[in-house]
């Protein structure tokens, strides 16, 4: 008599126990679920962010080669050494642009040594302060065709490498 | 002998006939009081589980159509960044006064709008700025700047 009793005192409850593990396990995939949907969404905007870092860079270089453009080296010093730096605002971002000459000379067919006017463009966040190596999104080298009067005929691209 | 031992078959079937009257009222009185007991057990089972398959399945379903909406944004983000290449491609082939052409074909579903839509060569003094926008199957829009500039 006594056996039983204490059997079914035992069973009470059973179900609900097993219910409410049932709730707790299915709290635990909707909360894995979520995690995920919430990951990928983070995710995404990170490399949305990184991308238009990137083509406000690509277009703060741009503006920098247009305006160094303008400077107009003189005939005999084309390569004087020169730095410059410019600001550019694209897609939300301050972007600024440390440009410096880096000459260097060629030798044409008929065995004269003409002077090269290449330029280095890094573009990096404008955080006022001049960008180094850690934080240039952007380097360009960039190299400008000079009439004898010192005008800038025409631009080539050398190098343009996405570092970040 | 033998007289001994019907007397005890019989006294023995007395005593288990007798024992089986009792265990029988006994699990007539256990099943009914199982009976109550489950039944309210069950309901509040079948209650909770329903929610908990309700929040599951709505769970599911929001993930189905997160994971939906971010496969089409990262379609949107890779279409725009093609058309912002093939637009800065057709600008390095410019001169002081003449145009670019930009050939590029949207795949299905999306659509590429650049603004301004005129396609003039910048000056060499400036850069030209062009906001391109992408806009996908289900109208997620995106938007991006670029500059061209005359080489």
């Amino acid at each position: 008599m006594s056996a039983p009793a204490s059997h079914r005192h035992e069973d009470r409850g059973a179900a609900l126990i097993l219910a409410i593990g049932f709730v707790v396990m299915i709290g635990a995939i909707s909360a894995g679920l979520m995690g995920l949907v919430t990951s990928s969404v983070n995710n995404r905007g990170s490399l949305e962010a990184i991308r238009d870092r990137q083509y406000a860079a690509d277009g703060a270089i741009e503006e920098a080669v247009t305006q160094v453009r303008q400077v107009k080296a003189s005939a005999l010093g084309a390569c004087a050494l020169d730095t410059g730096t410019a600001t550019s605002t694209l897609d939300a971002y301050a972007i600024r642009v440390d440009w410096q000459n880096a000459c260097g000379v060629v030798r044409t067919f008929d065995g004269l040594v003409v002077a090269q006017r290449n330029v280095i463009f890094a573009a990096c966040l404008d955080t006022g302060t001049a960008c180094t190596d850690s934080s240039t999104i952007i380097r360009a080298s960039v190299n400008f065709e000079q009439g004898a009067a010192g005008a800038v005929t025409k631009t080539y691209v050398q190098s343009w490498s996405v570092n970040q | 002998m033998t007289l001994v031992a019907k007397g005890a078959a019989v006294i023995n079937r007395t005593c288990h006939r007798s024992h089986r009257r009792t265990s029988l009222s006994t699990r007539k009185r256990q099943r009914g009081l199982d009976v109550g007991e489950t039944l309210i057990e069950i309901v509040l089972t079948v209650v909770i589980i329903g929610i908990s398959v309700t929040a599951l399945l709505s769970g599911l379903a929001t993930a189905g159509s997160a994971g939906n909406n971010q496969r089409i944004s990262v379609q949107t983000d890779d279409v725009m960044r093609n058309y912002a290449e093939v637009t800065k491609a057709a600008a390095r082939g410019c001169v002081v006064g003449g145009s670019y052409v930009v050939s590029f074909g949207a795949p299905k579903g999306f659509t590429v709008v650049s603004s301004p839509a005129d396609t003039k060569c910048p000056d060499i003094t400036s850069t030209k700025l062009v906001t391109l926008k992408v806009t996908g199957p289900t109208g997620i829009a995106k938007q991006m700047q670029i500059r061209l500039r005359t080489p």
